[in-house]
């Protein structure tokens, strides 16, 4: 039973702590770390409820993935400077009531979908590829179209590269 | 009490490592030599096997300079996140049949996965040393990595597809002796691919001891620099157990601790395997690495994926 | 009922941090925070509701795999759009045409 509320702490507390980061910190490169242990927190989450497979898809692709995108886009955006990249903000109540109001009414909504304090852990019964496969077949192909527009896209958007 | 076992793991892969490590190194040390015709360690230990534990207090008692201008805080603690994840992917390798230490039902796909956090890691670690050699180092090194991940993921899938399930026992219990033949390119693929992966033998352009002077990790010094060859070893180790388990199924013909053994030798073929290539090679340059992965490999890791799904119909 | 307020929380900061950070590619993060906390959100519903796992999850894969397709396009855009202008601050950034 402690081990589950330990495991469920422990990727609550990096999911909270990686968005604090993310939200306040002036360095850009240490923002991308807490975006790094948020998307970690993520996987273990994911883990927690059971979903194996979702959660080593979460650090396959996100944490080897678009996280290596994120730093890569950082180092071409801020070549020029010579220290280290940082971020300005503006910050502003305003934008903390919209923000926080909107986590309000999403509490509020979804109050009755959920019960008691802590969730239960799971294990997942059957499994995703014979949903993928099976009955949501188009949806597995549309993902893979997707996926390949988006390559495309990138390729096309960012083009042949500079002129030295 | 689950805790206490889990923690105790960690500890048995951390030192199975660090020894790994220090065997490795003077395997290596060994084999290179002798390629070279020259004869390597002699004079510590017997056969100049205890010459690592004569390097070891040397590096410890190196000044740990951090460089001025650098990120502090990432610097300190990217090298932990580069050897971390090594010492992880060992826990889901199937040591004999029916027993891993850590038995999930995604086990293949959770060893190939992990690794990817060694490669934010080091490109971390690389900015974080803030010089220009460094940074380029870093960024050669990750494209190398997360390139050759898709071969090598393919690879992996061949066998995958064979057995019907990522769970690594269950891959090492439905191997039959005829899938060698079969999957041999798949092998070949896996075996170049992880020596991409690691950053090791004709594709060290980012280590580059003659170009780049080490590269991404210049800067770090003593016990940190012995992080990253840690991670370089315990990587070796990790793939070459990996891919004996599932290409060469495990501790075959055998089960309970003799399986134990016949994998550990068969591991111990495809690391030499594995210095023999680095030792024989010259280094690739960047382009022809990076058009290697993605005009030969991947190409034909997609083909093998084909035959082994007609294979299949017929099974 | 902690995750419902994890992630509402979650979801708060992520947009929290579209509204007030400067710099494009921390906009970015702040809607992969928004995507991550969500994807989280659903799953756990769908463990209270007792829906059929296999879905749950296969949702949960659609969602991630659209994520982080749009992360990709997104900082492609950035990069492009800071080879042109050499600025990323959006307040710099005003006009449609170059």
């Amino acid at each position: 039973m402690t081990l589950e509320i330990l495991a469920f702490a422990l990727a609550a507390l990096l999911m909270l702590g990686g968005a604090a980061v993310v939200a306040l910190t002036k360095d850009l490169m240490r923002l991308v770390v807490g975006l790094g242990a948020f998307l970690l927190g993520v996987a273990g989450m994911f883990l927690y409820y059971g979903h194996a497979f979702l959660a080593t898809a979460q650090v396959f692709v996100y944490v080897g993935g678009v996280l290596v995108l994120v730093v890569f886009a950082v180092m071409v955006v801020h070549r020029a400077n010579g220290g280290r990249p940082l971020v300005t903000s503006q910050h502003d109540i305003g934008a903390a009531a919209v923000a926080f109001g909107v986590s309000g009414m999403l509490v509020m909504s979804l109050r009755e979908s959920v019960g008691g304090w802590l969730p239960e852990s799971g294990t997942s019964g059957s499994s995703i590829a014979q949903e993928l496969l099976g009955g949501h077949l188009v949806a597995f192909e549309l993902l893979g179209v997707l996926l390949l527009v988006a390559l495309v896209a990138v390729l096309l958007i960012v083009g042949p590269g500079e002129r030295r | 009490m689950t805790l206490l076992w889990g923690f105790l793991w960690g500890v048995a892969a951390v030192a199975t490592i660090a020894g790994g490590a220090i065997l490795g190194v003077w395997w290596e040390r060994k084999v290179s030599a002798r390629i070279q015709m020259r004869y390597g360690p002699q004079q510590i230990g017997p056969f100049g096997s205890l010459q690592m534990i004569a390097d070891v207090p040397k590096l410890l008692f190196k000044e740990d300079i951090v460089p001025a201008l650098a990120d502090k805080a990432i610097f300190k603690y990217a090298p932990l996140f580069v050897f971390g994840p090594v010492a992880v992917s060992m826990v889901v390798i199937p040591f004999t049949a029916g027993w891993a230490p850590l038995n999930t039902s995604v086990g293949v796909l959770f060893f190939l996965a992990v690794p990817s956090i060694e490669v934010i890691a080091i490109l971390l670690s690389a900015w974080a040393s803030h010089n220009t050699l460094s940074t380029l180092g870093g960024l050669r090194a990750t494209a190398q990595m997360i390139s050759y991940e898709v071969p090598r993921s393919l690879a992996v899938l061949a066998i995958v597809l064979l057995a019907g399930s990522l769970r690594p026992l269950d891959v090492v219990a439905a191997w039959r002796w005829w899938w060698m033949p079969l999957t041999f390119v798949a092998f070949v693929i896996y075996f170049v691919a992880s020596i991409a992966e690691m950053n090791r033998g004709p594709f060290d352009i980012p280590e580059a001891e003659s170009e780049l002077v080490a590269g991404y990790f210049a800067d770090y010094s003593g016990m940190r620099w012995a992080s990253f060859m840690m991670a370089e070893y315990g990587a070796m180790i990790a793939a070459s157990l990996f891919g004996a388990a599932l290409f060469f199924g495990g501790g075959w013909p055998f089960g309970g601790a003799l399986g134990v053994i016949t994998l550990i030798v068969k591991a111990i073929l495809i690391m030499t395997a594995i210095m023999w290539v680095k030792w024989t090679f010259p280094r690739l340059r960047q382009d022809q690495l990076m058009s290697f992965c993605w005009k030969a490999l991947t190409p034909l890791a997609l083909v093998q994926l084909v035959v082994v799904g007609v294979v299949l119909v017929w099974l | 009922m902690t995750i419902l307020v994890l992630c509402a929380l979650i979801f708060g900061v992520g947009m929290y941090t579209v509204l007030t950070r400067r710099e494009i590619i921390a906009i970015l993060a702040g809607v992969e925070l928004m995507l991550g906390s969500a994807n989280v959100l659903f799953i756990a519903l769908a463990s209270f509701s007792g829906a059929d796992p296999g879905v749950a999850g296969a949702i949960g894969l659609v969602i991630l795999v659209v994520a982080a397709a749009e992360a990709a396009v997104g900082l492609a855009l950035v990069v492009t759009l800071s080879r042109r202008s050499k600025r990323s601050s959006i307040d710099e950034l005003t006009e449609v045409n170059g």
